[in-house]
Order: C-alpha cells, then sequence, then structure tokens
C-alpha cells in the first residue's frame, strides 16, 4: 500500500520559524565559543591554585594570620582568661624544638605564661600544616614575639612528626618543662582530670550497627574523619549531632542514606552516639580540593563581608570555626565537597533546619566562588581539639 | 490484514492521515526551537552573559552601601602612625586583652558598635569621630571625644569592677590609640556632619507599648541560642567569650545607654539576630528590649544614696531603674 507521501513536497518553512532558526544557530555558535573559552580559562586557573597549594607560598607572617591570629590575636596580646599571650612568651623564648613541639602536639591542661595561668585547649597542626610551613611559623612567631633567631631545619620536624603520631597532646606546662625545656621554670601540673569513659553501647553502634543498618564507621570512618561527601563527624558537639539525626528521620533535613540509617536508631542511641563522637580526637584527613581562592575564603571567615549584610563565620562558629556547643557545629577539618554542599542545600532548600534558620540568610548571600573558596579555607584549620569533658559553664 | 497492521504501527498516523503533517511539521520545529532557545538560553545564563553573577554579590546589602564605606584594613599605613591605628583596632575588638585594666565585664567595644566599627547604625566609629566634641544631654556640656570613649569605659564596659576600678585616667594611651583608630576609619568623611548611618536607628513607639513578658517569648525564639537561655552569653571550648552577656555580673552595668530601652530596642531592631538584621518588627524590637533591661546588672557606679535618688538624678525616660516589677526593685545590682 504505497502511499502519497505530501510532507516531502517542498513546502517552505514560515519565514518567522526560519528567522529564529537562524538567529538561533548564530546563538548556538557564539555560546558554545565563548563557554569553551571559560571552561578552558577555568581549567587553567584552577589547576594553577591547586599547584600553589601544593607548594604552600605563604610566608610565616602570612601563615600566622591564617592560622593562628584568631586566636592568639595579631599583636599576639592572646585573650584575657582564655588564651596566652605569644608576646613574650616563656615557651618562644625557649629552644625552637619547644615551639615546634607544641605545634605538632598541640596542649591540654593548665599552663603558665606571664604571671597568669590558662587552662585551654592548643590544637594540634600536625594534620594541617607541612614541615616547612612549621619551619617557617617557629621561625616568625619567635623572631617576632620573643626576639629569638636560631633556626630549626624541615629535618628537626621531620623526626619530630614520627613520635609526634604516638603521644597526644602536651598535658599542661609541666610535661612541657620536664620533657622539653627545664628552663621554662615551675609549671602548673596536670589536674587528675577524669577522662570521658568510651560508651560501650555506642561503640558498637558506630562500629557494627545494630543489625538494621550499617555501622556508621563503615561510611564515616573508625575515627569519625569521614571523607569527600561524607562528613567528618568527630569532635562536632553531642547535641548537635543528636538534633541532625533527629532532623534526618523528620526530613527537616533531606538525605536519603541518613534517613535510612537515623530510622533505625532510638532517641537514646542519638544522644550516646552525639556523646561518643564529640570527645573524639582525630588527625584531619580534609585537604582544599574545588579549586577555591584560599585567600577569599579566609577573608570570608575571619571577617565577613557586611558589605552585603554577611558577619564572620567565627562570630557564630566560634575562633577556629571549632563550633560552640550545643548549636554551633565546628567547621574545621572538615571535607570541602560536604561542606560546599551543605552551603548549596540551604539554598535549594533541601535543608532547612538551622536553629532560627541563621544559615539560611548566610547561604544565600554566598555565590559559587565563594562556596568553594570558604569549603577549602576550612578545610586547611586544624581539627579541634575535642575536650574529654564537655559544657564549661559561663562567667569569670 | 496483517500487512496493513504493521504498517500503521510502523509509518504512524501521518500516512493514514495526510493532512496532518504540515501542522505536525511545524509545531516540531516550533516546540524544538523552543526549547533550544530555552536551552541556550539557560547556557548563556550560566555562562554569565546576562549577569555577571560570578561577581556580583547574591543579596547587596543596598542601605549599608549607600552609607560612607572607610578604608579597607589593607589598607592602614605602614610605621608609626599605621601601629597606632592597629594598637587602636586591637583595643577595639579585643578590649579585655589590650585595655584590660579597665574592663570589668565580658564584651568588648565591637560587641555593640559591630564589625570593628564600621557597621553603620550600630553606632559606626567614622560617624563619632567627625561629629565630636559635641554637646550632651547625659552629663550636661561640651564632650571632647576623650570623655566619650570614657563614658563607654565606665558604664557600657562597667570600669568600676576592673582591675584599676575606673576608666583610663585622662590622656591616657588607650584614648590615643582609639581616637587614632577612629580618625583613620574617618578618612574621607566630612567634618561636622551629621552623617547617614550614624548612632543607633531610633525606632517609633509602638500603640501596644513595650512589655517584658512579651519580650521574653521573643527572647527564647530569636536570641538564647546565642546568647544563652539565661543571658549571660556563651563560651568556646576556651573559655573565650563568642557571645557576649546580655544582663547579669558580667554584662554592661546600669548607667550604659545600652540600659535603656529605647537605645537597646533602636539597637537591636538594626543588628539583632545576628545577620538578621531588621527581621524583628518593631514590635518585637521594644520588647525583647523591654525583657533585657527589666534584668538585673552590675550596679549604677553614680549611685552614692539610695537607688530612687539615683533614679531621679540620672534616669528618666526608657528605663525600668529605680521601678518595681512583681514587687522587685530593678536597680539593685549583681553581686
Ligand atoms: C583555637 C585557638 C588557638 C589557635 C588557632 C592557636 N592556639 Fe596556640 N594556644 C591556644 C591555647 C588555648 C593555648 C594554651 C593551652 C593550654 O592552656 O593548655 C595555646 C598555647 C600556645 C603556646 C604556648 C603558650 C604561649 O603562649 O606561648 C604557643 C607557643 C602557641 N600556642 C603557638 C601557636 C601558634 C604558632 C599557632 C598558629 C599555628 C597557634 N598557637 C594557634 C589556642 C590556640
Ligand atoms: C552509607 C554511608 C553512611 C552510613 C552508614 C552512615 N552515614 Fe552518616 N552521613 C553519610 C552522608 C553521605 C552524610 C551527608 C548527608 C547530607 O548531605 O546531609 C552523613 C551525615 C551524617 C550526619 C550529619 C553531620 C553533620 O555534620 O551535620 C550525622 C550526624 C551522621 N551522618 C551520623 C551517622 C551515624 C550516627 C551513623 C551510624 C548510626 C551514620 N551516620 C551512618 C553517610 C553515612
Ligand atoms: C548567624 C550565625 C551563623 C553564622 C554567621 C554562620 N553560621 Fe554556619 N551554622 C549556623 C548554625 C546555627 C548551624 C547549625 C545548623 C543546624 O543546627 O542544623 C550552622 C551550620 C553550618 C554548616 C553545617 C555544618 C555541618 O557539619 O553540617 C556549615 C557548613 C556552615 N554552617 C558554614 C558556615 C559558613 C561557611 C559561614 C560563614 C560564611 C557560616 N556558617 C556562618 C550559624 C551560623
Ligand atoms: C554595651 C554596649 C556598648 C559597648 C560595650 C561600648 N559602647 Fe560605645 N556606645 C554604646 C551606646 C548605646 C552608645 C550611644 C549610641 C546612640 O545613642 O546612638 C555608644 C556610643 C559610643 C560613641 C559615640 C557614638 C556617636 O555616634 O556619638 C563612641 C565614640 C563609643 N561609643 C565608643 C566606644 C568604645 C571606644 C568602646 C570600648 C571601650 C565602646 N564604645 C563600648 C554602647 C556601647
Ligand atoms: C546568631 C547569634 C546571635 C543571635 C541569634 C542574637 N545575637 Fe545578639 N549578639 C551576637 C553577637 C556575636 C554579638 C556581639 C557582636 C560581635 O561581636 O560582632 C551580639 C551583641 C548583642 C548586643 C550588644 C552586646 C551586649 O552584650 O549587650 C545586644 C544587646 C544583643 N546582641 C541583643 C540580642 C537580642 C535582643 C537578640 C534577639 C533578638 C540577639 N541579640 C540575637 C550574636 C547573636
Amino acid at each position: 500500500m504505497e502511499s502519497f507521501e505530501p510532507y516531502e513536497e517542498f513546502k517552505p518553512i514560515p519565514l518567522p520559524v526560519l528567522i529564529i532558526a537562524v538567529a538561533l544557530a548564530l546563538w548556538g555558535v557564539f555560546t558554545l565559543l565563548d563557554n569553551g573559552k571559560a571552561v578552558t580559562v577555568g581549567r587553567a586557573e584552577r589547576s594553577d591554585q591547586i599547584a600553589d597549594q601544593h607548594a604552600n607560598r605563604q610566608n610565616g607572617a602570612e601563615l600566622f594570620v591564617s592560622r593562628c591570629a584568631t586566636c592568639h590575636q595579631p599583636n599576639g596580646s592572646g585573650v584575657e582568661g582564655a588564651i596566652p599571650p605569644l608576646a613574650s612568651s616563656p615557651f618562644l623564648k625557649a629552644s625552637p624544638e619547644v615551639a615546634m613541639h607544641i605545634l605538632l602536639n598541640g596542649i591540654d591542661g593548665p599552663i603558665r605564661v606571664g604571671d597568669a595561668t590558662f587552662e585551654g585547649h592548643m590544637p594540634s597542626f600536625a594534620s594541617v600544616l607541612s614541615d616547612a610551613d612549621i619551619v617557617r611559623l617557629v621561625t616568625h612567631v619567635r623572631g617576632t614575639f620573643a626576639d629569638r633567631h636560631d633556626l630549626l631545619t624541615e629535618g628537626d620536624v621531620a623526626t619530630a612528626r614520627l613520635l609526634a603520631g604516638r603521644r597526644g597532646a602536651w598535658q599542661g606546662g609541666q610535661e612541657i618543662a620536664a620533657r622539653l625545656d627545664a628552663s621554662l621554670g615551675p609549671q602548673p601540673p596536670m589536674s587528675s582530670a577524669t577522662q570521658a569513659a568510651i560508651d560501650p553501647i555506642a561503640q558498637k553502634l558506630v562500629s557494627q550497627g545494630n543489625g538494621q543498618t550499617w555501622a556508621c564507621a563503615s561510611c564515616h570512618g573508625m575515627r569519625g574523619q569521614g571523607s569527600a561527601s561524607v562528613p567528618r563527624l568527630a569532635g562536632l558537639p553531642a547535641a548537635y549531632i543528636a538534633k541532625q539525626l533527629g532532623d534526618y528521620v523528620t526530613g527537616k533535613r533531606r538525605n536519603e542514606t541518613m534517613q535510612l540509617v537515623a530510622r533505625t536508631l532510638k532517641p537514646q542511641d542519638m544522644r550516646r552516639i552525639g556523646d561518643y563522637y564529640s570527645v573524639m580526637r582525630a588527625p584531619s584527613n580534609a585537604r582544599a580540593s574545588l579549586g577555591g581562592d584560599l585567600v577569599r575564603g579566609e577573608r570570608l571567615v575571619l571577617d565577613g563581608d557586611w558589605a552585603r549584610g554577611l558577619p564572620s563565620c567565627v562570630s557564630c562558629h566560634g575562633p577556629s570555626t571549632f563550633g560552640v556547643a550545643p548549636s554551633f557545629p565546628a567547621l574545621s577539618a572538615q571535607h570541602p565537597e560536604y561542606t560546599a554542599a551543605q552551603l548549596t542545600a540551604w539554598v535549594s532548600g533541601t535543608r532547612d533546619n538551622s536553629t532560627g534558620r541563621l544559615m539560611n540568610g548566610i547561604a544565600a548571600r554566598l555565590n559559587d566562588a565563594d562556596r568553594r573558596a570558604v569549603a577549602d579555607y576550612l578545610a586547611t584549620l586544624p581539627p579541634v581539639p575535642a575536650p574529654a569533658t564537655r559544657g564549661r559553664t559561663n562567667g569569670k | 490484514m496483517e500487512s496493513e497492521e504493521r504498517e500503521r504501527v510502523e509509518g504512524g498516523e501521518e500516512r493514514a492521515r495526510p493532512l496532518m503533517g504540515r501542522g505536525v511539521r511545524t509545531a516540531i520545529i516550533a516546540i524544538g526551537g523552543g526549547a533550544a532557545l530555552f536551552v541556550i538560553a539557560s547556557l548563556a545564563f550560566d555562562a554569565g552573559i546576562f549577569s555577571d553573577r560570578g561577581e556580583v554579590p547574591m543579596s547587596p546589602d543596598v542601605a549599608q552601601a549607600q552609607m560612607f564605606q572607610p578604608p579597607a584594613e589593607t589598607s592602614i599605613p605602614d610605621g608609626p602612625a599605621g601601629d597606632a591605628v592597629r594598637r587602636g583596632q586591637a583595643i577595639f575588638v579585643n578590649t579585655a586583652s589590650n585595655a584590660g585594666d579597665f574592663v570589668g565585664n565580658g564584651v568588648a567595644c565591637a560587641s555593640c558598635h559591630l564589625d570593628s566599627g564600621r557597621r553603620a547604625n550600630s553606632a559606626p566609629m567614622w560617624a563619632a569621630w567627625v561629629a565630636y566634641p559635641k554637646y550632651r544631654s547625659k552629663n550636661k556640656q561640651i564632650n571632647t571625644m576623650e570623655d566619650r570613649i570614657k563614658g563607654c569605659f565606665t558604664y557600657s564596659m562597667n570600669a568600676q569592677a576592673s582591675k584599676s576600678g575606673g576608666p583610663p585616667p585622662a590622656g591616657h594611651a588607650v584614648y590615643k590609640d582609639l581616637e587614632t583608630y577612629m580618625h583613620w576609619l574617618a578618612t574621607g568623611a566630612p567634618t561636622g556632619a551629621n552623617m547617614p548611618g550614624a548612632g543607633y536607628p531610633t525606632l517609633e513607639k509602638t500603640s501596644l507599648g513595650y512589655e517584658p513578658a512579651r519580650g521574653q517569648k521573643v527572647f527564647v525564639a530569636k536570641c538564647a541560642a546565642c546568647h544563652g537561655a539565661d543571658g549571660a552569653g556563651q563560651l568556646d571550648i576556651n573559655g573565650r567569650i563568642v557571645f557576649p552577656p546580655l544582663w547579669g555580673p558580667n554584662s554592661f552595668n546600669w548607667g550604659a545607654g545600652m540600659a535603656r530601652v529605647n537605645t537597646a530596642a533602636g539597637f537591636i531592631k538594626a543588628n539583632m539576630p545576628l545577620g538578621q538584621g531588621s527581621s524583628l518588627t518593631d514590635q518585637q524590637a521594644w520588647d525583647v528590649a523591654a525583657y533585657i533591661d527589666s534584668q538585673e546588672r552590675p550596679k549604677d557606679p553614680r549611685q552614692t544614696g539610695s537607688i530612687e535618688e539615683n533614679a531621679k538624678a540620672n534616669h528618666g525616660g526608657d528605663s525600668y531603674y529605680g521601678k518595681r516589677i512583681d514587687g522587685r526593685l530593678v536597680g539593685v545590682g549583681t553581686p
């Protein structure tokens, strides 16, 4: 049944359609060219930045501003009653190894600087600074604040780093004086702090699961460090973790995997797991990886951008973004893929659970470049030196 | 029959109804063209041809952008002048460490003058600098900038509880450094002018008036996550104040401007909750200010005799000082 096919007959395409088609073709070519160019330029810029990060070109003074000044202050004054001064500190006047060991291990417990005693937590930078960075920093802070100029080599740092992993933070000034430099004079002893006992129920849930779902550790890692888009949990506030698990169940925060997991947990399990992770210390395994502009990230995190109504991240997430329990999570050492994804989630509405909806407005004021910049900068900060006992009370 | 069936399936409807062809063809071109246009347009939008989204902030703070813009921090000059600016800035943001002898509480200058004294509508220092010396009704005389700063030490920083027991003595370096910082912030500002964004905004009274009980609800919903349920502020793991106290022994004292409901309401409306300025209604701002300013705080250093006498001499208008709330006399001070 061969039939005549009318639509193969020549029939002019209506003029308006023709015009549109030609215009479209031109547009297409133009956009392709332009896009292609942008992508090439973008790629080149990105690999430049990554190269920069590998060969960290920050000098000692810049490293000090980006890693230390938020706590010890730009002029080294410290913070009355909380952070010891670096200016004229005996720890800097002592041999350069003292400062090096402090940077590698951090300090818990009481130390005496000048005529004041401090009982805080100096973070360990071992997992976020290279040997060369540590040499530059030690040289800078000792030269600037203590007028000491004897040198440390990268070899010294590399050797010390091998030992650093095996011991935890220095336990107060007395241990530092006894082990590293007797010239530090009398230092307060470590008070017999009671280490929080490990909760066996939480540990089992984390490492083996509850029979209905996977073990948390299978994704978040044995030490709660996470990777890429699976977040680091170690050191987050207990109440924050419990709240997130609850929010996955109610759907205020949407993520299929975690919703499946969280639905199998009883509320008391959520609290237990929160407590478990909140006192966990683990080195950082996060690396700046989104090609973000670290300088821009640093400015947004430390100063904000008030011209567009953006307070600094540290004004809520605390100095060094170590968090403020119970509502404000730590952001430091978090994986940039995860951080950037969360900042997008607030804008797209898949996450709408922050206290007072505080993060909605913040996230809406960041553009894509900002998100990559802050996420990458946060990944260069040391992990929270989670205190074994949480919940210091207010007041002097 | 069989082959007819097959042909209908394979050849489609047009074969059976030839006249539909033209219309369908046009429709396909139109729809296809439309879709292509859409795709290309969105690609172009993505590539930033229509708007330069890479650089333009997503929600610029228009009101702030129209105000005077102080110089960027990176432009602090080198040398002794720049050092004095930096010292002043350090005192301003970290007052307890850099002027610790004169600070008797847990706030810093920057707690009430946001963004290191730069933020319009939070009594920015660039606007203050060009407005002094001026007459103030608080002490009924011409005040120099040093007098003004001394006032903030005496009341807002509660200097009576500090190591030295009072504000910095006249001519002290703390004043000089702070003034150098302010002078630098005001680079390019017209002198003697009444600058937009100066001071805290004045809020119109509402028809309902203000009431602490209503304010408590606002406080719990909008403020407690940061300033703590007890208003005492919150500390980080090192015991450092992240969210400053709003009342109690570690807060500003009864002589401070912030202890007046109208002043606090103006500040809160423009600046709080942090990052969500102007989100409260005027009514909420008045009520929550009333709630905060009806709580107890360090005593008024001007009080020599009874609270009633001091109330008459120094407190009028929108202050709870010397009044009674549920039988409690307000203004007795904190231990
Ligand atoms: C999160 C805040 C924080 C950051 C960031 C930080 N520190 Fe510390 N640092 C502390 C605290 C708190 C102590 C006191 C610890 C204690 O009381 O046990 C301390 C102690 C020290 C000490 C010994 C005491 C003294 O004052 O001399 C040195 C040296 C030091 N830090 C150097 C640095 C350097 C260099 C950096 C940057 C790489 C840095 N810190 C970053 C909080 C911090
Ligand atoms: C199959 C992999 C997987 C398992 C198993 C898993 N998680 Fe997660 N978890 C994720 C991912 C992916 C996210 C990020 C989800 C998102 O984007 O909201 C996440 C997010 C979280 C968060 C939010 C963290 C934050 O910083 O806000 C918490 C809390 C959490 N998980 C706890 C747990 C606990 C507790 C368990 C075990 C009971 C567990 N997870 C098991 C993959 C997993
Ligand atoms: C006004 C206070 C405030 C400021 C300023 C702020 N945040 Fe937050 N942020 C919060 C709160 C509250 C949460 C907790 C959300 C929740 O409870 O689910 C949060 C959570 C987050 C999280 C999720 C962490 C996680 O583990 O899932 C990220 C990422 C984050 N903030 C990034 C930032 C960045 C980047 C900045 C600065 C550009 C910033 N925040 C500034 C209040 C703030
Ligand atoms: C508890 C809040 C608070 C603190 C802390 C505080 N101030 Fe103030 N300050 C105020 C108030 C309220 C005003 C009056 C603003 C108004 O009425 O518009 C003011 C006004 C000023 C003014 C005059 C502004 C103008 O435009 O006339 C200067 C200058 C000033 N403060 C400096 C300082 C300095 C310096 C410090 C730190 C030593 C400080 N303040 C700490 C609340 C505070
Ligand atoms: C997201 C956290 C956050 C929320 C929510 C918040 N504040 Fe604040 N507030 C701050 C911070 C931080 C400062 C100090 C400013 C700075 O250091 O940048 C401050 C300062 C203040 C001050 C002046 C300093 C002082 O100690 O007296 C007052 C008054 C105040 N807030 C009142 C309020 C009120 C009322 C609300 C609720 C409507 C509120 N705040 C909500 C974070 C917050």
